[in-house]
């Protein structure tokens, strides 16, 4: 089965994103709708399919990876770009938890989104977010990952502002939407310097990578380290928008507006980790430029950090997962500044399933509650939706890293990744480590307070909580087998490196390249110290939240005070761009506009007086008009005799 | 033939319209339809059958000018696409009019048809004097049409945007006329020998009276005072065919009466291309303040115009496809924007952004649509404007790097805007109510959607409008060459190079490539990436050029040769009959 064509994988949520759209479109006059479980079947079907080819494709795969160029692109001069796809370690294992969670979230959406008016559009959306979302993965050049960069970004606008009779929602969808356009621009302009050193040729990965193999072999890598430097902060400032890292990371917990299948899948499995992706995928290039790592590294050990304490400040529970999911990428830009790649896509393997986890555990939560979103609400939920809590507690042991659980491996790699990096290495993981501490502490806040105590919400409300249907259920629980098992492909303390492996034709060359002083470090070490923290920070909520009377919700559910500073920290800053905007904007719309019609109005006025007086003449005097008459045919005949005639 | 009927044809449907019933829009429609039907598909036979040429005939002689005007038509690719903007916008409007301006189609469908002969002749022109000629005609019917139609502040509106632009080319006409009195005739190829001779402070006076007039038209900052106004007050059918197609005259006059004719000196190129910068910035800012939703329009198309014309001055090899990809994709999503602001606005009884919204509710269709060719404008990739946006963009990278970076900016601009913009209007609470008998009707609906689809095709596909791309064709230059008695050969050769030739003031001199010259181009191609089957076609491509080169080079000094003999012999005579 190698023969089945790469395209066929984007090819099927196409279909399905046409199909459905269409569907949308034209029941949207009927009061009633098309049938929920045929809509459903077709929403499931479609990226059921993609995930079955990527399954057949992925046994198959050749270890130098499949390439096929569909036909071209664009084929203006300065620009030739083929639509080209790329299927090698990398983008086989993005693409398989990719559809594979995509398939699942859309089985689980049937369930969460039943009832609604928007039913057939919501898939047609979600389809239409896994075709870009392969296209970004599977492409083999960079245009056209921005096609699919932009796709989810435009998926992600669409979905976040979803129920758009409520303008919050759209002022989110938008803010989303504005904040990685800034971020794509960087994507842009990183293209334009590629261009400038090597043609539009070397948007190509494979022309990239050949490209710098002859640079760092002819020597001339000085020469070009300036141009290089440059593309990658310009790609990395693209990744910091997608991805969510300081400073363009406003819009991810605004974005949780959306209806919680879509912050699973959108925001926190899949499209926020094409920024790492992007990474891995230039690794090559960014391995020649230390100094842009260095900075990925401390922006993303920044953005761990703030938005771990963060997190603790949150009452909405998608809010707290919001923040632990930006909290988590931060990790893996750490990961991938110390040029540790393959760690960094292990996390966002592993992150993928115990986030995605928790995301569909709080969604089944705030179902159950008939859209309460306030943890302050909440409390003994574990007696009503036991199968929920279950789940959330798997996920909740991987995400915090206890023993055995996916999040363990990963972290404590990303973890022993930094301490080994370098000088500076003992300091990344020591803030790394707190970190860790600080994320147990959140997570385990939001389990106290949503499935421990007692029930705080109102009499009426807790007679109608009731478990999830079955269509959600099911994807939940082999999400959270994943969060449990998902580590396993790269525990090396138990000698199991099958996703190094898989990842090693892709990144192991450039990681090689800069082979760190191997300190001889006793992995055992960190495992302890990593579980240490998790126990620490479960033991330090316990103790703070176990027990405390839960302050009464009133009012919204966002932080105030300092915590609402610590919180808003970056709204506030993006705050002071958009009112300078919006300050130049009324200058050129008061000032110079006006201005222009001044000068505008001048003219017009003098040539209107100008006119007045010229209609003075304008007068019965039989004479003077017979005067003015002749001497215009004077002049007249003077000026063709004068250019030459009339012939 | 084609050509004369894209251009002819439109007044004679002008005037057969006269014959339908003033009071039945029903009936009058019919005619149009059929009409705005043949042209579409003259205009993509057009584009399908390559460059043409007509004959040249002898129209009439300016006092003063040496020799001739000709009526004299001939299309490059350019112009093709800039034709098929015209006929397929004026199609659509004519389509949504008939139930936005119930009153008096017929009257209406007269002036579409009129104004869309007087673009086709614009962009068809061979000769400067019918090109000036389509220029100024091409006023007339439009600001007749918003005198017409238009909403409460017609009168004025029509008389600003009828003074203005006719104000703002009355220097070209004269300019014009100085060029003719040097020039052998009015014909492209020869206006460029008459300027390319000329004493350069002349010549730098006659560009400045060209732009003015091109930047007016555009319009560019700062001299866009009549645009808002008249493409607010327009009924949103000709608005569309104005900002779709009529503004195109402005940025093509650029392209093809400018570049092509003056050697451009650099600063000039770097003014123009940051006053078009600077328009691009403007038009964003405003749009982003304004609350009239066709004032947002006019300026959202105003910075996408400019972006153009900053495009057009960045002068790199590829600014020529990414130019022409990018005034279609303009053309087609600004135009579609406005055909569905006019449907809104005919719904709901407003366009203040302030009293629409939660339309995508109410009226699901149209919202989808909306948000869609919103979609389009804000040049997602895949969408023909991304294409557009990336090739200029990629252009004025070249021109340096802070070009590149305002016009990076502009997108951001662009996005929260358009973004404002949809969410002002289909989404949020519903504030006004929606006449029923009013909605979107499945033509409408369908005739906008075609252009929607048209816009990814181009975007997916671009290869459909930058393919086989010329200036002016051999048969152009033939055909000029008869009709002026003089060989044009080596400045058609030229024009179609001079503008990279133009970016760095250099000639092409293009001396064949050495052997040498062809393993060191190989080499460099490797480097770069290129495949071996590349590298092998493109040289041999190259080789083949070369010869051809050199053996047009052979040609053309023996007609200049016969040539010579010719105007020898002649010259005294043709001397004499001036004077």
């Amino acid at each position: 089965m190698t023969n089945l064509p790469l395209w066929f994988i984007p090819l099927f949520p196409l279909i399905g994103t046409v199909l459905l759209g269409v569907i949308a479109v034209i029941s949207s006059g009927s009061k009633k709708g098309p049938s929920e479980g045929f809509i459903g079947a077709l929403a499931v079907l479609f990226p059921a399919l993609a995930f079955a080819s990527v399954v057949l494709l992925a046994l198959n795969m050749p270890a130098e990876g499949l390439r096929s160029t569909l036909c071209n692109w664009i084929d203006i001069p300065m620009l030739k770009v083929d639509i080209g796809f790329l299927f090698d370690g990398l983008s086989r294992i993005m693409l398989l938890f990719v559809t594979g969670i995509g398939t699942l979230i859309a089985l689980y959406s049937i369930g969460y989104m039943h009832g609604d008016r928007g039913f057939t559009r919501f898939f047609a959306y979600i389809n239409l977010f896994l075709f870009s979302m392969i296209v970004l993965v599977l492409s083999d050049s960079l245009l056209l990952t921005f096609l699919g960069w932009e796709g989810v970004g435009l998926c992600s606008y669409l979905l976040i502002g979803f129920w758009n009779h409520d303008v919050n929602n759209c002022k989110a969808a938008n803010k989303a939407f504005i904040v990685n356009r800034v971020g794509d621009i960087g994507f842009l302009l990183g293209m334009l310097v590629l261009c400038t050193i090597g043609g539009s040729a070397i948007l190509n990965y494979d022309s990239l990578a050949a490209f710098i193999q002859m640079i760092v072999s002819g020597g001339h890598v000085d020469i070009v380290i300036p141009f290089l430097s440059l593309a990658g902060l310009c790609f990395f400032i693209g990744c910091t928008g997608k991805s969510a890292q300081i400073p363009l990371l406003t819009w991810l917990p605004d974005a949780m507006a959306g209806p919680t299948p879509v912050s699973a899948l959108i925001h926190a499995a899949t499209m926020v980790t094409s920024g790492v992706y992007l990474l891995a995928r230039l690794c090559s290039m960014f391995v020649l430029i230390p100094d842009v790592l260095t900075i990925i590294t401390v922006v993303g050990m920044l953005t761990a950090f703030w938005a771990a304490v963060a997190g603790l400040f949150q009452n909405d529970i998608k809010k707290v997962l919001a923040y632990s999911t930006i909290s988590q990428l931060g990790y893996m830009f750490m990961a991938a500044g110390v040029a540790a790649f393959d760690a960094s896509i292990f996390h966002v393997f592993t992150h993928a399933f115990f986030k995605a986890a928790l995301f569909l555990g709080a969604g089944a939560v705030i179902h159950s509650l008939a859209g309460e979103q306030d943890m302050r609400k909440m409390g003994g939920l574990a007696k009503k939706v036991p199968v929920t809590a279950g789940v959330m507690l798997l996920a909740f042991a991987a995400i915090i890293g206890l023993p055995g659980f996916a999040g363990f491996w990963s972290k404590d790699l990303i973890l022993e990744k930094l301490y080994v990096s370098g000088p500076m290495g003992p300091f990344f993981y020591g803030v790394g480590l707190l970190t860790a501490v600080i994320t147990a502490v959140y997570m385990s806040r939001l389990i106290i307070l949503t499935f421990f105590g007692e029930y705080r919400g109102s009499k009426e409300s807790e007679k109608h909580i009731h478990e999830a249907p079955a269509c959600m259920l099911i994807p939940m629980v082999l999400l959270a087998a994943g969060a449990v098992g998902a580590g396993y492909l790269w525990a090396e303390s138990i000698g199991l490196t099958t996703f190094e492996q898989a990842l090693e034709p892709v990144v192991g060359a450039a990681q090689a390249s800069v082979i760190h002083a191997a300190a001889h470090v006793n992995p055992m070490v960190f495992a302890g110290l990593g579980t240490a923290a998790a126990l620490l920070g479960v033991a330090i909520a316990y103790v703070k939240f176990g027990k405390a009377r839960i302050p009464e919700a009133k009012g919204s559910s966002a932080p105030t005070g300092k915590m609402a500073t610590w919180t808003f920290l970056f709204d506030i800053i993006h705050g002071w761009f958009v009112a300078l905007t919006n300050i130049v904007a009324w200058i050129v719309d008061n000032c110079i506009d006006k201005l222009v019609q001044f000068v505008q109005w001048l003219i017009a006025g003098i040539v209107e007086i100008l006119g007045d007086g010229a209609a003075s003449f304008q007068v019965r005097k039989v004479r003077l008009q017979l005067a003015l008459s002749v001497a215009g045919v004077v002049a007249l005949v003077v000026v063709v005799l004068l250019t030459g005639g009339l012939i | 033939m084609l050509l004369h009927l894209l251009v002819l044809a439109p007044f004679i449907a002008a005037i057969l319209m006269v014959a339908t019933s003033k009071e039945d829009p029903k009936s009058s429609s019919r005619l149009a339809f059929l009409f705005g039907i043949a042209f579409v598909a003259m205009s993509v036979a057009l584009i399908a059958g390559g460059a043409q040429t007509t004959q040249a005939m002898e129209w009439f002689r300016i006092p003063g000018a040496k020799g001739p005007a000709f009526y004299y038509l001939y299309s490059s690719s350019l112009s093709s696409w800039m034709v098929l903007l015209s006929t397929g916008l004026s199609l659509v409007a004519l389509i949504t009019a008939r139930n936005t301006t119930c009153k008096n189609y017929r009257n209406f469908a007269i002036g579409i048809f009129a104004l869309m002969g007087a673009m086709n002749g614009t962009f068809l022109a061979g000769d400067i004097v019918l090109f000036f000629f389509f220029f100024e005609a091409m006023v007339i019917p439009a600001a007749v049409l918003i005198a017409g139609f238009g909403g409460k502040e017609r009168t004025k509106s029509a008389m600003t945007f009828a003074i203005y632009t006719l104000v703002g080319s009355a220097p070209m006409m004269v300019a014009l006329w100085y060029v003719l009195t040097k020039a052998d005739n009015s014909l492209l190829l020869s206006v460029i020998t008459a300027v390319q001779t000329m004493d350069p402070s002349a010549q730098k006076a006659v560009l400045i009276c060209f732009l003015l007039a091109f930047m007016v038209k555009t319009p560019i900052f700062p001299f866009h005072g009549w645009q808002a106004i008249s493409y607010s007050e327009a009924p949103a059918p000709l608005s569309a065919i104005l900002t779709g197609a009529m503004s195109k005259a402005g940025v093509f006059g650029l392209i093809v009466w400018v570049l092509v004719i003056f050697p451009l000196d650099p600063g000039v190129v770097s003014t123009m291309m940051w006053l078009g910068l600077a328009t691009a910035v403007y038009g964003a800012l405003m749009a982003l303040r304004a609350n009239d939703a066709k004032k947002l329009l006019a300026f959202s198309s105003m910075g996408h115009l400019g972006l153009a014309v900053a495009g057009v001055f960045s002068l790199s090899e590829s600014m020529l496809p990414a130019v022409l990809v990018l005034l279609v994709a303009h053309g087609l999503s600004a135009g579609a924007q406005f055909l569905l602001m006019g449907i809104g606005e005919r719904m709901t009884g407003t366009r203040e952004l302030d009293k629409l919204g939660g339309l995508a509710r109410k009226t699901p269709v149209f919202g989808s649509l909306f948000g869609f060719v919103a979609v389009m404008a804000l040049a997602v990739p895949g969408t023909a404007g991304f294409v557009g946006e990336f090739g200029v963009l990629l252009s004025l990278w070249n021109a340096g790097p802070l070009p590149a970076l305002v016009a990076g900016l502009c997108i951001i601009l662009s996005a929260a805007y358009m973004l404002r913009f949809v969410q002002k209007v289909i989404f949020g609470e519903q504030k006004c109510e929606v006449a029923d008998e009013k909605r979107m009707t499945a033509l409408e609906g369908s005739s906008i959607a075609i252009m929607a689809v048209l816009l990814l095709a181009f975007g997916m596909h671009p290869a459909f409008v930058t393919k086989d791309l010329n200036f002016v064709s051999d048969e152009a230059v033939a055909e000029m060459s008869k009709a002026s008695g003089t060989a044009f050969a080596i400045p058609a050769k030229e024009s179609d190079e001079d503008l990279s030739a133009a970016a760095d003031g250099v000639d092409a001199v293009a001396a064949p490539m050495s052997e040498e010259d062809f393993r060191q181009l190989d080499s460099n191609l490797a480097a770069n990436g290129f495949s071996e089957e590349e590298r092998a076609s493109l040289i041999k491509q190259l080789r083949e050029m070369d010869k051809e080169e050199a053996d047009l080079n052979a040609q053309a000094d023996e007609i200049d040769a016969t040539a010579k003999e010719a105007a020898a012999t002649e010259a005294p005579a043709a001397e004499g009959g001036n004077k």
